[in-house]
């Protein structure tokens, strides 16, 4: 009985990781309407951030993590008001390649800072043994992770759904000329979406950095995984966002039992079926 | 768009210096020239080919590269294990080739027809993520080598060889050889692309782009058409994938299959405008010249992508009409007429 465990815990880590990223794609897609391409840069940026703070600034982790999503944040934020906001009213297309461009930036300026090597980063010292869990071992990193994972989740939904702020962006995303009528700044909100995603992206990359070496391309590992998630989640849907990581890193960690490699087709798999019988998504609808 | 205009020139007489430029231009340009010109009319007919589907039609594909790809990896495959068998003699390295090209397209063709089917039935955003998880599942496929034949993430190599037909050698690999090759089928590929787009098929392409639920109301099944522009625009982006393996002499997942190839045509499109027959073509030029004039400059070419990316974003923003907009509303001032045309 320990495998499935083991399986289930790994699934649920890369879950964890791949919601902080689909929550933040799916949040600026349902309210500003734009598929943000440059989304994983900013996840692979957050790593780097944090790799630096943590190495040559501080030392400590979770001043890391903090300064990467702040990083990240403001760094979304600029885009936004700088670029974004002139595409608005473009076609989609537009939009698309506009972001794209962004990824080669993002990517060209990295390579430049960091180098385009190999980077690894130690596990926070107060993480970093293993824990017995549910009959078996289990790296206490990964448990964290899941536990930020839910948690972000959590103050996700109640702030969406239970706050003064979550209903201007509910009313926002659904009907923007609407909401600016009653009074509703829309271009600061448009700004602020931005800088949350982007936020939830960078410590999204922190938390990974520890967990795997990475490089540069980081970023485009990441987006093609968080397209599929809220494609099948359902654009827009935060649940979907939600049940969509945690199925696709499910997905990947039980897949390696089956074959190798087979993790990296099943997602691919589950999204064209989804998409043939129900486009919306798993989780999708109007409004939302 | 009126037919009968290219960059707000007449169309048959541009189309005729044109290709009259593109076949002396090998006996004057340097081999390497030669080489990158080869390139540029390979990658107007990707783009071309995805145009009929995107600018035409409206259906933005983002998994144009499956095609691309898969035809190419069917015309190496038979090429390093079939073709030695072939019992032509002389003639078979370019027998082979013929063979292999065609059966390059077939398969791009095969692979068409199914996706096609099922991502028409979606719409904007959900189609393009759509034939991006196909080609992706294809890449992964091939990438993980699971056919056994596609030899993994290491690629295969594609080379020609030297066809001897009744004592005339023909070296296929050459550059200028290979160039006229490429100019062969390109030229009349196109022509046919033009005289599609400005078919009736072109024309109720155009009215679904512009609103499918009146295309629909005036009798047109929408979605057979739908499926049709995708198969056709497949096709011929299967003919550029035929002739850019033997260009390049290799196949590879990530420089054949993977997404970002299918952004390749995206890009080139929004940088020529994709609401012309020709902006494709222009945007193909522009694209491989720009990254050919960054490789002159080492500083630059050590940052091309930033370069790139730059020059992509500030297209887009101040040029939305990309190059050939702005072309056409150049030659309109230049010869008086002021008039909005593309």
């Amino acid at each position: 009985m320990a495998l499935p465990i083991q399986e289930i815990l790994t699934g649920l880590s890369l879950g964890s990781r791949y919601f902080l990223v689909a929550i933040g794609l799916s949040l600026i897609f349902g309210v500003l309407g734009v598929l943000n391409f440059a989304h994983g840069a900013l996840y692979m940026i957050g790593a780097y951030v944090s790799l630096t703070v943590v190495q040559n600034v501080t030392g400590s982790f979770w001043v890391g993590l903090v300064a990467a999503g702040l990083a990240v944040g403001l760094l979304g934020a600029i885009i936004e008001m700088g670029l974004i906001r002139r595409v608005y009213d473009r076609d989609e297309l537009d939009q698309l390649i506009l972001t794209f461009a962004l990824v080669l930036i993002i990517t060209d300026l990295t390579r430049t800072v960091w180098g385009s090597g190999n980077q690894t980063m130690a596990t926070p010292e107060l993480l970093a043994s293993n824990v017995q869990f549910l009959g078996t071992s289990y790296p206490a990193y990964r448990l964290f992770v899941i536990v930020v994972g839910f948690a972000a989740m959590g103050v996700f939904w109640y702030a969406i759904q239970r706050t003064y702020l979550g209903r201007l962006v509910r009313a926002t995303s659904s009907d923007r000329d609407m909401a600016a009528l009653l009074g509703v700044n829309v271009p600061r909100l448009y700004t602020g979406v931005f800088f949350v995603g982007s936020f939830l992206a960078g410590i999204g990359g922190a938390l990974a950095a520890p967990m795997q070496a990475f490089t540069p391309a980081l970023g485009d590992q990441v987006i093609i995984n968080a397209f599929v998630i809220v494609v099948i989640g359902g654009l827009g849907s935060f649940t979907g966002a939600f049940v969509g990581a945690m199925f696709i890193g499910l997905l990947q960690s039980f897949g390696v039992l089956v074959a190798t490699g087979v993790g990296q087709l099943l997602p691919f798999l589950a999204m064209i079926l989804v998409l043939i019988f129900r486009p919306e998504g798993l989780f999708g609808g109007e409004g939302q | 768009m009126s037919g009968e205009t290219i960059l707000g020139l007449p169309a048959r007489r541009t189309a005729l210096v044109t290709l009259a430029v593109l076949v002396v231009a090998p006996f004057v340009l340097p081999t390497f020239q030669t080489y990158v010109l080869s390139e540029v009319l390979v990658l107007a007919l990707f783009a071309t080919g995805f145009n009929l589907l995107y600018g035409y039609t409206g259906l933005l594909s983002f998994g144009h590269a499956m095609f691309f790809g898969g035809a190419g990896y069917a015309l190496g495959i038979f090429l390093r294990d079939v073709a030695p068998m072939l019992p032509f003699g002389g003639a078979t390295p370019l027998l082979a080739f013929v063979i292999a090209a065609v059966l390059g397209v077939v398969v791009a063709t095969a692979i068409a027809v199914p996706v096609g089917y099922l991502s028409v039935r979606l719409e904007e955003i959900y189609f393009a993520m759509l034939t991006l998880s196909f080609s992706m599942a294809l890449y992964t496929l091939v990438n993980q080598n699971y056919f056994g034949v596609t030899n993994g993430s290491d690629g295969i190599l594609v080379l020609l060889q030297t066809a001897n037909l009744f004592g005339f050698q023909l070296s296929l690999y050459d550059r200028v050889t290979y160039y006229f090759v490429i100019l062969l089928v390109v030229a009349p590929s196109m022509y046919i692309l033009w005289r599609v787009a400005n078919s009736p098929f072109g024309l109720v392409s155009e009215a679904i782009r512009e609103n499918s639920e009146r295309a629909s109301g005036l009798g047109i099944d929408v979605r057979r058409h739908q499926w049709a522009a995708f198969v056709l625009s497949a096709v011929f982006t299967g003919i550029a994938g035929v002739l850019v393996a033997p260009l390049h002499s290799s196949l590879s997942p990530g420089a054949s299959l993977h997404w970002t190839i299918s952004a390749e045509p995206v890009i080139m499109t929004v940088f020529g405008g994709p609401y012309s027959f020709i902006g494709p073509t222009v945007g193909a030029l522009f694209y491989r010249y720009i990254r050919w004039g960054i490789t002159q400059f080492p500083l630059l070419e050590a940052h091309w992508q930033l370069v790139f990316g730059t020059l992509i974003l500030v297209i887009v923003v101040f040029a939305p009409r990309g190059v050939s907009g702005l072309l056409t509303w150049v030659v309109d001032r230049v010869r008086g007429n002021g008039g909005e045309s593309a």
